[in-house]
Order: C-alpha cells, then sequence, then structure tokens
C-alpha cells in the first residue's frame, strides 16, 4: 500500500504477512508510517494505491467488521457505563444483546473490573480505562488484531495480563500490534516488521532478524588469556578482551570449536551470539 | 455470530437511552410539559372563572332588579353572576360601596334608580342593572297605563346572526398557532444540539476511529437521525397528550375541535422537517472538533431555524401563504396558519411534497459531507471546506502518522 497526503509520501509501497496464531511486532521510528498503515488496514483510511487482502481475496466490509482494532488515539465513551459501553461494541460487530452483555462481564472480571462495571468510563483510573479499551477490541472474539501501541502507560504488571490475555484470546488469530517498547516486542513476537521512513527495510521471523548475519559466537575461558584463538584456523577473532573473546566462524563448526576450546583448558562459557532487537533496530534504520 | 439487528438500529438505541438519562434531558421534558399545563391551566382560569359581584340595596324594587340583572349579567359574560345585600338607608349603602363591602349599589333617586359606585363600576355590572332597572320600571308603568306592552315591543327584537362562528376562537387559535411555531423552534434546537453535541462528543473522545472501523459511517449518521427524530417525535406526542388531556380537564374541550387537526398536521409536518435537518446537524456536528466549536459550526442552522420563527411573527399573509410551502419552513409556518384558519389541501401537499425531496437531497449531501468530516479531529473546519474537499478520498489521516 501507498499513501500519499499532498506532496508527502507517508506510506511508500509498503506490503507484508500477518499470519495466524502469531504475534507480529511492528516498529519503527516516530513519523515512519505506523499509524496511517494501521490505519489503512482497518478501513479507516483510505490507501492512495494498493489493497488489503484476508485470506488471500481483497478484503471487504464484513471481513474488517470482524477484526478487533485499538487505535494510537484511545478513546471510548466517557459517560457510559463500562459494561454497557463494552456490550454496545459487541453488538455493533453482530452480537446479540445477551451474548454481548455476558462476553462484557467476562472481559471485566478477567481485568477484576467486574465490580465496577455499572460505574461510568471516566470514573475509572487511566489504567483502568486503558483495561477497558483494550477489552473493547477483544470483546467480539475478533478474527484479526491490529494493535497500535497497546502498551503505551501500562506498568509492567499490567502488562503481563494484557499478555496473558494475548496469549487466550487470540492464540489462534493474526496480531499485528506496533510499540516502542522493543523489549516487550523481543518478548512477545514471533514476527518482526521494521518501518523506516514509510518503508519495509527487514521483516521476518524474530529470531533470523537477531541471528541474522554471520554467526557470533562468545567464549569465556576460565582465568586463561584467549588471545591464542587468534591462530586457530578456520575462525576469525573480532575482539580480545582477557579471557573473553568474540568470534565468528569461517569453516569451523561449533562442535568443532567447542572440542578446539575445551582440549586448551577450562571453558567457562560459549554461546551464540544474539543481538538485542534495539541494536538490530539501529543498524536497520539509521 | 451474526445477529438481525441493523447496525443503525443498535446506534439509534444507545442515542436513545444515552439522551433519556441525561438530566439536562429530563430537566427540559419536564420544564416543558409544566409551561405546556401551566399556559391552558392559566389560561381557562383567566377566561372561565366564575365572578360574583356584590350589589348594595334598600328597596324591593332594587332587589327584584338585581335578581333579574344577575340573569342578564350572566348572559352578558358567561361568568358573571350579582349578589345583594340589604341595607336601611342610601347612607348605609354609600358606606358599604366606600368601605369596599360591595361592589356597587342600586339606589333610589329623584326620578328614578342610580347605580352607585366607589371609583368605578363595571361595564357588565352596570350595563345589566341599567337593563333590568328599566325593564322591570316599564313593565310597571305599562301595568299600570294599561298599554299592552308585548304589542308596544312588537317589531323591536334586534338578533344576532354570525357568518363566521370559528372567528369567536381567534383568541385560541391565535395562541395555539404561536405555541405550534414556539414548539418546533425549541424542539428541533433541542435535538438538533443533540445531534451536533453527540457526533461532536465522538469526535472529542476519539471513539469515532474504533466506530468507523467497525461499522459503515453512513450506518452511524442514520442512526443519529433515527434515535434523534425519534426522541423528538416522542417528545412532542407527550407534549401533545399532555396539552390535549389538559383541554379536557380544564373544560376546554370545545378548542380541541378547533386546533385537533392542526395538532395532526403537526406531528406530520414536525417528521419530515426534522428528518431534512437532522443530517445538516450531523454535519454541523462533524465540522467541530469540540463542544466549544459547536456554537459556530451550529450558526447556520441556527439561522435557518429563526428566520420562520420571525416571519410568523411578522409577516402579512400573502408572503406567509407563499413562504409556508417552502421547505423546512413549512414545518413550522403551516401547522401554524392551519391552527389560525383553513388552508387549501393542495398548498399542504406542496409543502410536503417539497419537504420530503429537501430532505432526500439534505439527508445525501450531508451523508456525503459527514464521511469526509467525521474522522478529521483537532480542528474545526468550514462549511465550503468540507463541501468541496477531495470525492471519494474518505478522511484525512486523525493524528501524526
Amino acid at each position: 500500500m501507498t499513501r500519499v497526503f499532498g506532496d508527502q509520501t507517508a506510506v511508500d509501497h509498503v506490503s507484508f504477512v500477518v499470519r495466524p496464531g502469531r504475534i507480529t511486532g511492528f516498529v519503527g521510528a516516530n513519523g515512519a508510517g505506523k499509524t496511517t498503515t494501521m490505519q489503512m488496514l482497518m478501513g479507516v483510511l483510505a490507501p492512495s494505491s494498493g489493497e488489503v487482502r484476508w485470506q488471500g481475496a481483497a478484503v471487504g466490509a464484513v471481513d474488517r467488521r470482524s477484526f478487533g482494532y485499538m487505535p494510537e488515539e484511545r478513546g471510548l465513551y466517557p459517560r457510559m457505563k463500562v459494561a454497557e459501553q463494552l456490550a454496545f461494541f459487541a453488538r455493533l460487530h453482530g452480537f446479540s444483546a445477551g451474548d454481548a452483555r455476558n462476553r462484557a462481564t467476562e472481559l471485566l472480571e478477567f481485568f477484576d473490573l467486574g465490580e465496577r462495571s455499572e460505574d461510568l468510563l471516566d470514573q475509572l483510573s487511566l489504567g483502568n480505562q486503558q483495561r477497558v479499551q483494550i477489552a473493547a477490541a477483544l470483546v467480539h472474539r475478533p478474527s484479526a488484531l491490529v494493535l497500535d501501541e497497546p502498551f503505551s502507560g501500562l506498568d509492567p504488571l499490567a502488562v503481563d495480563v494484557m499478555v496473558e490475555l494475548l496469549h487466550t484470546e487470540a492464540a489462534d488469530v493474526p496480531v499485528l500490534f506496533s510499540s516502542h517498547q522493543l523489549d516487550l516486542v523481543e518478548r512477545l513476537c514471533d514476527d518482526l516488521i521494521v518501518l523506516a521512513h514509510g518503508r519495509v527495510v527487514a521483516a521476518g521471523p524474530v529470531h533470523e532478524l537477531r541471528e541474522g548475519g554471520t554467526e557470533q559466537y562468545r567464549v569465556e575461558l576460565d582465568g586463561e588469556d584467549a588471545s591464542w584463538l587468534r591462530d586457530v584456523r578456520g575462525l576469525v577473532v573480532e575482539a580480545v578482551d582477557g579471557s573473553v573473546a568474540l568470534l565468528a566462524l569461517d569453516g569451523l563448526t561449533p562442535a568443532d570449536l567447542a572440542r578446539t576450546l575445551t582440549a586448551h583448558g577450562p571453558v567457562v562459557e560459549m554461546a551464540r551470539v544474539r543481538q538485542p532487537l534495539s541494536q538490530i533496530f539501529r543498524e536497520i534504520t539509521r | 455470530m451474526s445477529s438481525p439487528t441493523p447496525l443503525w438500529r443498535i446506534v439509534a438505541a444507545r442515542e436513545v437511552s444515552t439522551t433519556l438519562r441525561s438530566k439536562g434531558f429530563q430537566f427540559s421534558v419536564a420544564s416543558l410539559l409544566l409551561s405546556l399545563v401551566a399556559l391552558v391551566v392559566i389560561s381557562s382560569l383567566l377566561g372561565g372563572r366564575a365572578q360574583t359581584q356584590d350589589v348594595a340595596v334598600v328597596d324591593d324594587v332594587a332587589v327584584t332588579a338585581v335578581e333579574d340583572g344577575s340573569w342578564i349579567a350572566e348572559d352578558l359574560t358567561g361568568n358573571l353572576t350579582l349578589e345583594l345585600t340589604r341595607y336601611a338607608d342610601v347612607a348605609a349603602a354609600e358606606q358599604a360601596v366606600t368601605d369596599g363591602e360591595v361592589d356597587a349599589a342600586l339606589l333610589p333617586v329623584a326620578g328614578g334608580y342610580e347605580v352607585v359606585g366607589d371609583d368605578a363600576v363595571d361595564d357588565p355590572v352596570g350595563q345589566a342593572l341599567t337593563t333590568a332597572m328599566s325593564g322591570l320600571v316599564t313593565t310597571r308603568n305599562a301595568a299600570e297605563q294599561g298599554v299592552d306592552l308585548a304589542a308596544l315591543a312588537a317589531g323591536t327584537q334586534v338578533q344576532q346572526r354570525l357568518l363566521d362562528p370559528d372567528a369567536e376562537d381567534a383568541g385560541l387559535r391565535q395562541v395555539a398557532s404561536f405555541v405550534f411555531v414556539l414548539l418546533f423552534y425549541v424542539t428541533a434546537l433541542t435535538f438538533g444540539m443533540i445531534i451536533a453535541g453527540s457526533v461532536t462528543q465522538e469526535k472529542e473522545s476519539r471513539v469515532v476511529e474504533i466506530l468507523a472501523a467497525a461499522v459503515p459511517i453512513r450506518a452511524l449518521l442514520w442512526g443519529k437521525i433515527a434515535g434523534a427524530t425519534l426522541l423528538a417525535v416522542g417528545q412532542t406526542l407527550l407534549l401533545a397528550t399532555v396539552g390535549v388531556a389538559a383541554l379536557l380537564v380544564t373544560a376546554n374541550a370545545d378548542a380541541l375541535g378547533v386546533i385537533g387537526p392542526a395538532i395532526a398536521w403537526y406531528v406530520v409536518f414536525f417528521v419530515i422537517g426534522f428528518v431534512a435537518l437532522a443530517s445538516l446537524w450531523s454535519v454541523a456536528g462533524s465540522l467541530a472538533s469540540r463542544q466549544q466549536d459547536l456554537q459556530a459550526t451550529t450558526a447556520p442552522l441556527q439561522l435557518i431555524l429563526f428566520a420562520p420563527y420571525i416571519i410568523t411573527l411578522t409577516a402579512g399573509e400573502g408572503v406567509k401563504e407563499v413562504v409556508s410551502m417552502l421547505p423546512i419552513v413549512s414545518t413550522m409556518l403551516m401547522p401554524s396558519r392551519l391552527a389560525e384558519g383553513d388552508v387549501p389541501l393542495w398548498q399542504l401537499l406542496v409543502a410536503i411534497v417539497a419537504t420530503v425531496l429537501a430532505a432526500v437531497v439534505l439527508v445525501r449531501v450531508g451523508a456525503r459531507v459527514y464521511e469526509r468530516t467525521l474522522l478529521q479531529t483537532g480542528r474545526k473546519i468550514g462549511f465550503r471546506e468540507a463541501l468541496s474537499s477531495t470525492r471519494g478520498q474518505r478522511a484525512e489521516p486523525m493524528s501524526t502518522r
């Protein structure tokens, strides 16, 4: 999809796939085009060109009605009772009046908000309002979830509850969520899409992105200086600091390396280096 | 999982229940009802209250004259009767008038009688006493002179015949006509502002983005129009019912025959006139981004409502007749003209067809503008800009992208 505002291209030929049963993280700097992309996914904004496809065909209004959405701009009816509000959204998505009420109660109880169900939304604390907002996105058992910064403004405990909810409620559906909290994305996501300046600069399973490039190992010997590794063939030593070395394999297998190390002396640790997402993020969006 | 309930009805149901529960709305309905009942009761009290005037007398002739005069007074006014009090002499009777114990006195003087008051005598009282006394004395004189009074009076009878008996209710008709205009003005304004306010509230609270993702924007618009129309018609019917009941209870039942048909037409005109305007109220709401903007964005609509209000109060018959067939304006003017007198059927039909056509056009234009402007938050949008914005595009983004 592409979206142009005036002479600015906010989203430039962005194309990616979100798979069912997998949580896909959507990261990028401010202004990279995440929110615009998500609004186009939900049909709130029309793409200048391109289309959204659902299960192999162009997405229709009925398909979209089954999606769950949490916009970046939070908002529900401030002067409406919490349970009634959730039931209203469930009904808009096709639930019968009775099912809608039951579902609203179920979600509120999950968040320990059962006793507040008759309160007006703006009588709740901001954190609780945020919970209700997530509940509103999940209330109709969506067939897909699009969550724009769902965890911003939540304390770590609330994030844990939310993550648990995502795992139980959206286990089989495609979930796309954007976030600035890379540690959280790292913990939660199966797949990752990185956006920069309106384009996709990296996409794929998180573990592949993190292990991408050359295979690096960190080696720590028991007290012995590690500089002798420079003379071993089939590997490249990238850095040595006392008994610790960072190497890239260049012909040796990991098993060969392990044998070579233990044959030479006692070893404290040998571990594959996985780059933190923040590192990858900085490199590819530079 | 699918339910047969159309989306617009779910939206409408929310609008209705939210509005019904609002304290401001309950207060406004209650005060409207109270003023209507008060209007009927007060006008009935002023018009039909039984009145008694006390008259002092000192002789038997005057006693008979006051008794006869009481009948005449009731005939003249419909609600005035005379009570007599006898005093010993003229001085005592005059004292009673001065002290306010009685309203008037009928006292003998040389060559006849006089009606004595303190600083004034009510017209009907004076007239009734004079007529009664002169009839009484004429009869007595005729008997003394041996004159056949019947023969003497033959041919002197003057009767009244009314060519337009309805004109008798002119006062009532005028009040009713004014009430219709005022009622439409107040109701259309109240519920128009409710629609606009509810749209703006959805923009202001940003819930609109979730709504827009869940349902077609037109379903939102239809739901709002349907909800507000239902409430407005409900309130109108409630007021009509209470008004009719108040007329019946205060024994003004014959007034119903006069303004009953006008009430029925009023409901018809109200529904189509209100629907025609409803989409414009939604647009006014969608142009604002905060409640504070509403005064400005709803100003043109307030003007549309205010113009016929002024016309009704000031314009001449000819202007009214033409203007009352224009769409929307007819909603206020037609029932008011109907209350004042007969309106040719063709003019009613022209007014209805014109308003229905206007409703169709306005709702379509309104829906298009509403779709374009609803998702633009953060600033107020002008009417001209809204109408000229690019076709086919749904909306600009709501925030930083």
